[in-house]
């Protein structure tokens, strides 16, 4: 076995000032989550109101950026993660991921559209697939005009998690990165570039019968914008 | 069938359900005041009113001393003092949660911990923040219809009926699919409790034929371990690091592969690793310490129990071993002061006869190691004293480890006395005589060891044959206090006391239920599972005996072994000279 992990004292220091800052960041979401939850009809006209809901959303970025990057990046350049896939039903799913995005969406107008049998089971990693799915359509918010569909379904054994827009759809170059690290290939040129490595990482995690999870990025999915797909054996 | 929601909200949110979380009593533990309010006013989004909060694992504890709480949340990382997972440790071991009571463990990513699978005491879930309403509700009303599900094995494991609790486990899969996986999992770990390794390894290789579970690899790891085949399980364990480098267990089981191997500096190295991976247990700390010890790696070992003692003020599995590991250190160092003032420390904090002869033993080491032989001598005869005055002797390992310094250090009868208990204990342990003869050996003493070891056999197997001969001819009342005579001389002798169990479950079977018969069972078997678990003729005794008990409900399919009355075991022949 072969170690990285540097001295001690200076992991111990590093995890107890990441500890700090999500604590400073859980709070900052939670009070603008609360704030913009509470805003009655009057207050939403306000100018404040617009500006307080991009708050959300960057503090979003940064929230997910910052568990994306320590998720990844504990031991440099060496993706570790602590996997532990259990059975969980399709609607305990969407229930999770919406209640991560409904204010965010609600403060910006954007309509959500669920489709996803409540009743299936499947096995994975709960809290990796909800960081993913949350991450991906705060991603949508991005590109959409006003609408986001999430979209779970079985396909030929496989269960196939999709966040689509109604946008103009991804640029070229972020298509080209969802190509590349969907090939293995370590893209890290952006911001854009961790999100996506996360979740390729996320779905090379799942194996069931020798079978590994993908990701995929496309144009003119349902709604005509861009879509995400993340598909799990 | 799919459903489709198309609302402002996009909300299918998780219903209130079958529980009231309205009314319940809520504990918040988070050292960081914006957390608590967040949480708290989550908890009041789903109804809650009764909501308490503490800042610190001390103020958590106070709290839960005063009031029965039936949510904890409780973040692992609280700064100074206890950690999430030692509030919960000792919570659980002061009995401070009811059984229904939900304890959910929130963490700011997810951490070593939450899968390491190798603590004693699990949370219920594990949350990682940032924590919004519709995931806490999530994840309690899963939780609590998961320990509906489990309530049954549960109380049948307490009870150490495994053997029930393992059918139970199957007869809830068909009702709910979605804890499946929980409850195969907790059917191979019963099933390993009640000595049916092989019917676990079933139940651990058809889970793996699906998925790659951690824990279900580790699992055969270990019943290989338990079958001798330490190659092969150490190989297993190293796989499983290999795939997930997280998971703690299995290097902990890779530890003890390595030193049944004799791959002591191995082992010691992988016990480091997990120590620094999961620096917060005190059973971790403390083999680290031990094993680094044996090697004669000096401030390794001082690091460890070092460590070890520094947890162990904070956590309610403070264990006397560091104290007494920290003293050899000490001596090998050469700090006869440092070391006789920690043991002065275990005896003041851990009072008992057991932790005065081990801090006795101790000391003798610790004067012998340093050459300082006119004392050791003195440890050694006061050592003899203490053993004069009391009859019981602790158990084999502590007895040995008595005998050899008794030895090393000049006292004769004293060690003679000690490896006799321990032969007549473990007569049929081929494993042990071997052991001991080297012992004897060392001592000078072959010749006259091989005698002693003889006579000491064949007095546990003629105690035994008689209870057994007693037992065959019908005399089952003058069998059962036979027995109860020889538990008196030979009181952890496994042997003995099975079929002392056997002969008084034989008793209730033949003239019905008593109360006093059924204690005195229930204590024997207790007593053997706690010289060594995990014995196949435990479970079966213990579900026989469980069947015993007026009004117990009988599970619908006839288990094998159950109520079947099997014979006690003879002693095949005469014990070989």
């Amino acid at each position: 076995m072969d170690d990285h992990t540097g001295s001690p004292e200076l992991f111990m220091f590093l995890a107890s000032t990441v500890h700090d800052m999500k604590n400073s960041i859980s709070v900052l979401g939670g009070t603008l989550e609360n704030l913009l939850d509470q805003a009655r009809p009057e207050q939403q006209a306000d100018p404040a109101y617009p500006q307080m809901a991009h708050m959300l959303y960057q503090t979003r970025r940064l929230s997910d950026n910052l568990m994306q990057l320590l998720a990844l990046y504990k031991e440099v350049g060496k993706p570790t993660y602590p996997f532990e896939p259990n059975t969980v039903p399709v609607r305990d799913l969407v229930q999770q991921v919406v209640s991560q995005v409904r204010i965010l969406l609600e403060s910006k107008q954007i309509t959500l559209e669920v489709e996803a049998p409540p009743e299936l089971l499947w096995t994975f990693d709960e809290d990796l697939v909800i960081g993913v799915l949350a991450h991906a359509v705060n991603n949508a918010v991005r590109y959409t005009r006003d609408r986001i569909r999430l979209d779970i379904a079985e396909r030929d054994g496989m269960l196939e998690l999709s966040v689509a827009d109604n946008g103009m759809g991804f640029p070229p170059s972020m298509l080209e990165a969802g190509t590349l690290v969907g090939q293995g290939v370590n893209f890290l040129t952006n911001s854009s570039g961790l999100g996506l490595f996360f979740a390729s990482e996320v779905a090379r995690m799942h194996k069931r019968r020798q079978v590994g999870g993908t990701i995929r990025l496309e144009n003119g999915g349902p709604l005509g914008g861009g879509r995400f797909v993340l598909t799990l054996p | 069938m799919t459903t489709t929601y198309i609302t402002a909200s996009g909300a299918p949110t998780a219903e209130i359900a079958d529980v009231d979380w309205g009314e319940k009593r809520y504990l918040i533990v988070d050292d960081f005041v914006g957390i608590r309010q967040l949480l708290r006013e989550s908890l009041r989004n789903i109804g809650a009113r009764h909501i308490d909060q503490a800042s610190s694992g001390g103020e958590a504890m106070t709290l839960l001393l005063r009031t029965h709480y039936d949510v904890v949340l409780c973040d692992f990382n609280l700064g100074e003092g206890k950690n999430g997972q030692q509030v919960l440790e000792e919570a659980r071991v002061r009995n401070l949660m009811i059984p229904s009571s939900v304890w959910l463990m929130v963490s700011a990513e997810k951490s070593v911990e939450s899968v390491m699978g190798a603590a004693e005491h699990q949370p219920d879930a594990y949350i990682i923040k940032p924590i919004t309403e519709g995931v806490l509700l999530t994840r309690l009303n899963r939780v609590w219809h998961k320990k509906q599900v489990f309530r049954e094995i549960d109380a049948a494991y307490i009870e150490k009926d495994y053997l029930r609790a393992a059918k139970l486990c199957d007869a809830q899969v068909a009702r709910h699919k979605v804890h499946e996986i929980d409850l195969m999992r907790m059917k191979a770990t019963l099933l390993l409790k009640a000595g049916e390794p092989d019917k676990a390894r079933t139940v651990y290789e058809r889970l793996l034929e699906e998925r790659e579970y951690n824990w279900a690899r580790t699992g055969l790891g270990k019943i290989r371990l338990a079958n001798g085949d330490h190659e092969a399980a150490r190989q297993m364990f190293q796989g499983v690091i290999g795939e997930n480098r997280y998971y703690i267990d299995a290097y902990d089981q890779l530890a003890s592969a390595l030193g049944l191997l004799g791959r002591h500096e191995d082992a010691c190295e992988v016990l480091a690793k997990a120590a620094k991976l999961s620096p917060n247990s005190v059973q971790r700390q403390r083999s680290l310490g031990n094993t680094a010890l044996r090697i004669g790696n000096i401030p390794q070992a001082e690091h460890a129990f070092r460590k070890c003692i520094a947890i162990g003020e904070y956590s309610i599995n403070r264990s006397v071993d560091a104290y007494l590991g920290m003293a050899r250190v000490c001596g090998q160092k050469g700090d006869i002061k440092e070391a006789l003032r920690l043991l002065a420390t275990a005896q003041r904090d851990f009072p008992g006869e057991l932790v005065a002869l081990r801090s006795k033993i101790t000391e003798g080491l610790v004067y012998h190691e340093s050459g300082d032989f006119r004392r050791a001598r003195k440890s050694g005869d006061e050592l003899e004293a203490m053993l004069e005055k009391e009859r019981k002797r602790p158990q084999t390992a502590t007895c040995i480890e008595m005998a050899i310094l008794l030895f090393a250090v000049g006292v004769k009868d004293a060690p003679v006395e000690l490896l006799c208990h321990v032969i007549r204990n473990n007569h049929d342990n081929p494993v042990l005589l071997d052991e001991v003869q080297k012992i004897f050996d060392k001592a000078r003493m072959g010749e006259e060891g091989i005698a002693l070891i003889a006579e000491a056999r064949r007095e546990a197997a003629e105690m035994m044959n008689k209870g057994v001969l007693l037992w065959k001819t019908g005399k089952l009342v003058e069998a059962v206090e036979w027995m109860r005579e020889a538990r008196e001389r030979l009181p952890d002798n496994m042997r003995i006391l099975f079929n002392s169990a056997q002969m008084l479950i034989n008793h209730m079977q033949l003239h019905g239920y008593d109360e006093a018969l059924m204690i005195e069972a229930n204590g024997v078997l207790m007593h053997v599972d706690e010289l060594a678990a995990g014995q196949q003729r435990f479970a079966q005794l213990v579900e026989q005996l469980q069947m015993l008990i007026p009004g117990r409900i009988q599970s619908d399919e006839e288990g094998e072994g159950a109520g079947a009355t099997a014979a006690p075991a003879e002693e095949a022949g005469e014990p070989a000279a």
